[in-house]
């Protein structure tokens, strides 16, 4: 399961920022590395919600730094 | 006559005052024609003409200008006609004349040019500006007490019956109140250095320093508020209001300046209104309605047929009022609150919702006023593509609610009425429109859809679930927080009802729609009631028109709370009146989750002012380890940032808040 979050999570990134998915990595830095910006990190959290069906926290969200974390996050909230 | 000078008991020349005079290298055609008062003293008048009917008072005194340096009264080196001169005056170096003033006690006037009145001057009342449009159709009159809220009635209400006509009707009987035959330059004002002066009333403490030129116009001032004019400004057809500061060249041209303005640095402003603590440097505005707190400082800053308050212009912000070949006949709207970024470009007309950011070049119409707090960037072809209340958690808003009162530069009686509340009635009632707008909009999209477009301005679809939660919580914790103030009342009565305190005044007035009438927040139905009642005559003049919008002004709190009551049982879905004490407690609790996690998302926006990456191009010709100490010490560091430690304050203090209140009801 862990790995088709990830596959799907990278995905999501790639669209949202326009990257290639060969880009992205699990220590990628959303900021940092992929470039994201304020408002791309608000359309981050929607593309995951509307991928996995989920409801995030912004606020808790804040602490998701990379991609690895992010599909820790989800496949937490998927549990 | 006027006022400082109608007590006084003047009487004719005495024959050895009239040799003392003439020997001093004074002429008059007829000295019959010049009245003196008690004190005068004909050794402190030298080389001047009289002309005309001329009265000169005490002048034995002294007067000490900003620099400290004391010069006597009197005058010299001048031409007076038809002027009446107050006390302890100083009068020097008069290049042409002084023509048909009445110049008050203690004020000094030197190296002037002309200073002059034309028959039947109005001294700028009565001047018809386009504003807005400037094909015309939303004329609005000049007069000393114009505000705000007048002005934007005048402007902008054109669709009610009779009222244009009935408050033209006021500021025409305004203008004829002002037109006189004299000029006045009120006591303790100080002119110097400047060319020319026509038809100009200078108020009371103004100080006018090496000004071009001012004609038709008035320069409003008090002892409390003066107002300074400065260097090479050219102003005609203008009124400029108390405590207002023109300077740096700029030019103005049938404008209103209103309280506590700064303008300079060679702004220029034609056909334009600005009430209460404007700014206006370099740029340009041009048939703008510059509500309070206007801000433009850059150069290359074109404001035009524009409505705004509690603006700030980005540099190289524009507009277009040319869409298509009838001239420039449209308008736009930024509504309270915005920014535009450097070099944003808008093709009017537009409508922004408060408290929004437009980035970018906008040239297709959109409409997002029900959509405040919004991001609304430009994409490549022009489009709007907004991010539904993406600005709620700016860092930036959060501190321009705070630093408006504070930067509130009028002194003494203050003429327009200002609502500073960025959470009110006006903005949540807009965020709960917006947001049943999104939800329908969202129930009602195929997935497999990207942008919807509302009103001109494209949303990404899966951000309509992401604006409804911004608004949801901006929504919870104003009417939390505003319900637990009043919940609070128990603190101090705690045998009150709940229901008491929860209670509508007497006389409030409930309305679900709000307006924000030039800066003034108030329910429509009070607006309403307002127009009818000067159509109708019942409100026949500006006093008691002013006296009406005072009460409603005070009437704000109590209006706002029947509104709070309604919007809590829409949004909640209980009825304040059902509420248990426990239910307060819950709502308490709440509101300290919600407001966390606001406070926790703003203090995120501030951080990245922190990131590395901010700290690009620090520690100039240093190594790596140079950027962290250069940075620190230029920018301080998260930790220690006013602003960080007053949102972490604010939320020890709610902590602090709610607790007490839980006590309080515990032991009831």
């Amino acid at each position: 399961m862990a790995g088709d979050v990830r596959e799907r999570v990278i995905k999501v990134v790639a669209e949202t920022l326009n990257l290639e998915a060969g880009q992205i990595h699990d220590e990628s830095k959303f900021v940092e590395d992929l470039g994201a910006e304020s408002m791309q990190s608000v359309e981050l959290i929607a593309a995951f919600e509307e991928e996995f069906d989920i409801e995030m926290d912004e606020e808790e969200a804040l602490d998701v730094k990379t991609v690895g974390k992010a599909v820790d996050f989800i496949a937490a909230h998927l549990d | 006559m006027p006022d400082h000078v109608s007590s006084v008991k003047y009487r004719p020349l005495t024959p050895e005052e009239i040799e003392t005079l003439a020997g001093r290298g004074c002429t008059s055609a007829d000295w019959g024609l010049v009245e003196v008062a008690a004190g005068f003293r004909p050794e402190r008048v030298r080389n001047t003409l009289f002309g005309g009917v001329v009265r000169l008072g005490a002048n034995g005194g002294t007067l000490t200008d900003e620099a400290g340096i004391e010069k006597t009264c009197g005058i010299d080196g001048a031409s007076i006609f038809a002027c009446s001169i107050g006390s302890d005056v100083r009068i020097a170096n008069i290049g042409v004349h002084i023509a048909r003033y009445d110049i008050g006690d203690g004020a000094c006037i030197e190296n002037v040019g002309t200073i002059e009145t034309r028959p039947d001057a109005t001294f700028g009342n009565g001047v018809e500006i386009e504003v807005l449009n400037e094909g015309g159709g939303r004329e609005v009159a000049l007069f000393d007490r114009l505000d705000s809220q007048f002005a934007h009635l005048l402007c902008l209400h054109r669709y009610r019956a009779g009222l244009a006509e009935k408050l033209r009707g006021f500021a025409k009987a305004e203008s004829a109140r002002a037109r006189h035959s004299h000029g006045r330059i009120g006591a303790g004002a100080r002119i110097r250095h400047t060319k020319c002066i026509v038809d100009v009333n200078v108020g009371p403490h103004a100080v006018i320093d090496g000004a071009a030129l001012l004609s038709n116009g008035s320069v409003l001032s008090s002892q409390q508020a003066p107002t300074r004019i400065g260097c090479d400004v050219q102003a005609e057809s203008f009124i400029i209001a108390e405590g207002s500061k023109v300077a740096g060249g700029a030019i103005i041209g049938k404008s209103f300046i209103g309280q506590g303005c700064q303008i300079g640095r060679q702004f220029s402003s034609e056909g334009s209104l600005f009430f209460a603590n404007c700014e206006g440097f370099h740029g340009e505005a041009c048939s703008v309605f510059a509500g309070p707190y206007t801000v433009t400082h850059h150069k290359s800053t074109l404001l035009i047929a524009g409505w705004f308050s509690f603006y700030n212009a980005g540099s190289g912000t524009n507009q277009s009022n040319h869409l298509y070949k009838l001239g420039p006949v449209h308008e736009g709207k930024l509504e309270r609150g915005c920014k535009t970024g450097s070099f944003s470009y808008m093709m009017w007309p537009c409508r922004v919702g408060p408290f929004s950011v437009v980035l970018g070049k906008h040239s297709r119409t959109f409409d997002t006023s029900d959509f405040p707090f919004s991001y609304l960037e430009a994409t490549p072809s022009g489009r709007c593509l907004m991010t539904p209340g993406f600005n709620f958690t700016t860092v930036g808003t959060v501190r321009d609610a705070a630093k408006w009162p504070a930067r509130d530069r009028r002194k003494g009686p203050k003429r327009d009425r200002i609502t500073f509340d960025v959470f009110s009635p006006l903005t949540v009632g807009r965020m709960i429109r917006g947001s049943e707008k999104m939800k329908e909009l969202l129930d009602n999209t195929d997935r497999n859809i990207d942008l919807v477009n509302m009103n001109g301005a494209d949303v990404k679809r899966i951000l309509l679930r992401t604006g409804q939660k911004f608004y949801r919580s901006a929504i919870g914790m104003y009417l939390l927080d505003k319900v637990l103030a009043r919940a609070e009342v128990l603190l101090e009565r705690p045998e009150l009802p709940l229901s008491e305190a929860f209670a509508v005044a007497e006389g409030a007035v409930y309305d679900e729609q709000w307006v924000d009438i030039g800066g003034q927040m108030m329910p429509r139905k009070r607006l309403d009631d307002l127009c009818a009642a000067v159509v109708e005559g019942r409100i026949a003049d500006l006093d008691a028109m002013n006296r009406e919008l005072d009460a409603v002004l005070q009437a704000y709190s109590a209006d706002e709370w029947a509104w709070i009551r309604e919007a809590y049982a829409t949004v909640f879905g209980k009825r304040l009146d059902d509420l248990t004490i426990g239910d307060t407690v819950e709502l308490a609790d709440e509101l300290l989750k919600t407001r966390q996690k606001f406070l926790k998302l703003v203090l995120n926006d501030a951080s990245k002012e922190f990131d590395n990456v901010i700290r690009t191009g620090f520690g100039q010709d240093g190594t790596a380890d140079d950027v962290a100490a250069d940075f620190e010490a230029v920018r301080g560091n998260y930790d220690g940032n006013k602003f960080v430690r007053e949102m972490e304050n604010e939320l020890v203090a709610l902590n602090a808040r709610v607790e007490k209140y839980k006590q309080a009801v515990a032991a009831r």
